[in-house]
């Protein structure tokens, strides 16, 4: 071997040293992580979600511009900021459910119902329902309907100097909106209804099979008002995989995406922010309306009133889930066929409770359906 | 089947010796009630009447416990049953893992839905609901007569005035309505 050849072998040698195979970057990314690393994956997973889920309360929910008009023991009345310089001459109220939070309705801006109502042009206003305490164990529908939700319905037909307005319920909301509404005609132009509980027996869901034989005049004598955990433990057996563990799976697989963490904690918070119920006023939701089906029968009493559906003469949208598992659309439609309005709509949507007000489909193909029904009879 | 008529019978017969037990200390605890000893015979009684109501209530659950973790139980087992059934037969990729897990809730989930959506879930349900809550109410029964004894008002009586409360609020309301409707008249009038 000359001088030559033995000096470009060695500067062969430096090259490979200097310049490594190509091929071998392309192994280290193909290559398969081993158990050890998984396992660290994992753990490092496991630590960021119980840091996330811990700070689950201090997410933002409800951000939509608003001012509360009144402040009562019972409620908060909030009006929304105009988003638009023309609105609708008539006002909506939305009367939220007496289960959780009203926020959802508002719990992210690109989720958001009362965002996209205002985007329309409607004037918006939401009654809050807050926590009853153990003084209201005998606060009835009867006050929540007469009472609290009429007193609201007065401020605002002032507030917008018109004589009617729009009636929009979510569930509870929207069954105690259907008594309303039959009992005050001459104040509601429209009447929008998002899953009501209207017929109880055609109701096929937990909560429905769980209210079937739950002694509930007992359950007020002893226990008053339904608390947060009898809820809870309510929760757990409405899609108890999916819900309570398949999310928190989901959770680990997707906890370095803000937006998937950002979605998850928001409607988390909501589902855990649970107000008791007053005792009375369950006693007569789970009694009057699931056990003996009075509402749908116009046999329910409010006070010495009977809540007769059939003489609801108002203009009625019905919007329900195909895929509800909290109330069973066959529950809500037979609204449609009770009431004696002749401008009355039915609107089926392939999504569930929360699916039909809280999400990107709702945004894209629920709202907009809404808004043009709502705004056609609103000028 | 036969199983089944058996641990009934077992189950009702239990409760009978029970039931009979307790009666008879009932009948046992019934002192005199005249002379001095009347106010103390009678809150004696009235306390040995609720423990032995509470007995019956906790035996009462207890039975019913039993049925509700049954039901619960078998339908574990059909959800793994189930599972098993839908999973991979091996368990050697990461894959199979996911697809196991997968399994697992859609089976888990469809077994559990069918047992709370049942009627005999709901029946076995309300029956535990309630003893639970008639253990609550014996409970609060004897806690009220120690207020009573210190001349406390009980829950009953702080109820009751809740009632009113809410009665005379209602009846406030009405007026204040009619007040507000007929001075509303007298406007359109003049």
């Amino acid at each position: 071997m000359t001088k030559q050849d033995l000096q470009s072998d060695q500067k062969k040698k430096e090259q490979e040293n200097i310049q490594p195979p190509q091929s071998q970057p392309e192994e280290q990314i193909k290559r398969e992580p081993t158990l050890a690393e998984e396992i660290l994956e994992s753990y490092r997973k496991l630590e960021k979600a119980r840091d996330i889920l811990s700070t689950a309360g201090n997410v933002g929910v409800g951000e939509t511009p608003h001012e509360v008009l009144i402040e009562k023991r019972a409620y908060r009345l909030l009006h929304y900021q105009q988003m638009v310089s023309k609105t609708s001459r008539t006002p909506i109220l939305v009367v939220y459910a007496l289960i959780n939070k009203s926020y959802v309705l508002d719990l992210q801006p690109d989720k958001s119902w009362i965002r996209s109502l205002l985007s329309q042009g409607f004037d918006v206003y939401l009654i809050d329902w807050k926590a009853p305490t153990a003084a209201d164990k005998y606060v009835s529908f009867d006050d929540y309907v007469n009472c609290y939700i009429d007193d609201c319905v007065e401020v605002v037909l002032k507030k917008n100097k018109v004589e009617k307005l729009t009636l929009h319920g979510y569930c509870m909301g929207g069954t105690m909106s259907t008594m309303y509404t039959s009992l005050h005609q001459d104040k509601v132009r429209n009447l929008a209804v998002i899953a009501p509980v209207i017929d109880g027996h055609k109701d096929f869901t937990v909560i429905a099979n769980l209210a079937k034989n739950m002694d509930v005049d007992k359950m007020l004598q002893v226990m008053g008002n339904l608390q947060s955990e009898q809820l809870y433990a309510l929760y757990l057996t409405l899609k108890p995989f999916k819900q309570g563990i398949n999310k928190y799976l989901n959770l680990l697989q997707n906890v370095n995406n803000e937006q998937f963490v950002g979605n998850f904690l928001r409607l988390e918070k909501w589902l855990y922010d649970t107000p008791p119920i007053a005792g009375e006023t369950f006693r007569q939701w789970i009694s009057d309306i699931y056990q003996k089906n009075l509402l749908v029968k116009n046999e329910l009493k409010l006070g010495d009133k009977i809540v007769d559906l059939s003489t609801i003469k108002v203009p009625l949208l019905n919007i329900i889930a195909d895929e509800d598992h909290l109330v069973s659309p066959q529950c809500s439609a037979p609204l449609n066929d009770v009431v004696s309005s002749t401008d009355k709509r039915l609107m089926r949507f392939h999504t569930g409770h929360v699916g039909l007000i809280a999400s990107l489909y709702s945004q894209n193909n629920v709202l907009p359906k809404v808004g043009q029904w709502l705004m056609a009879r609103s000028q | 089947m036969v199983e089944n008529d058996n641990a009934d019978n077992m189950q009702e017969f239990m409760q009978e010796q029970v039931n009979k037990v307790f009666e008879l200390w009932s009948s046992k605890l019934k002192l005199p009630t005249i002379g001095p000893t009347y106010a103390f015979s009678k809150d004696f009684s009235s306390f040995a009447n609720d423990f032995v109501t509470l007995g019956k209530a906790m035996v009462e659950l207890k039975s019913n416990m039993d049925s509700y973790w049954s039901l619960m139980s078998a339908a574990y087992t059909r959800a793994m049953r189930s599972t098993i059934e839908q999973s991979p037969m091996q368990l050697a990729t990461k894959e199979d893992f996911e697809n196991y897990r997968r399994a697992a809730i859609e089976a888990f989930e469809d077994t559990f839905t069918d047992l709370f959506t049942s009627s005999e879930y709901s029946e076995i349900y309300g029956k535990l609901f309630g003893s639970q809550l008639n253990i609550s109410r014996t409970v609060q029964s004897i806690v009220e007569q120690n207020f009573k004894m210190l001349n406390l008002p009980t829950r009953s009586e702080v109820d009751d005035i809740l009632k009113d409360i809410v009665e005379l609020k209602r009846t406030v309301r009405d007026m204040k309505r009619s007040v507000e409707a007929r001075n509303d008249q007298a406007r359109f009038a003049i």
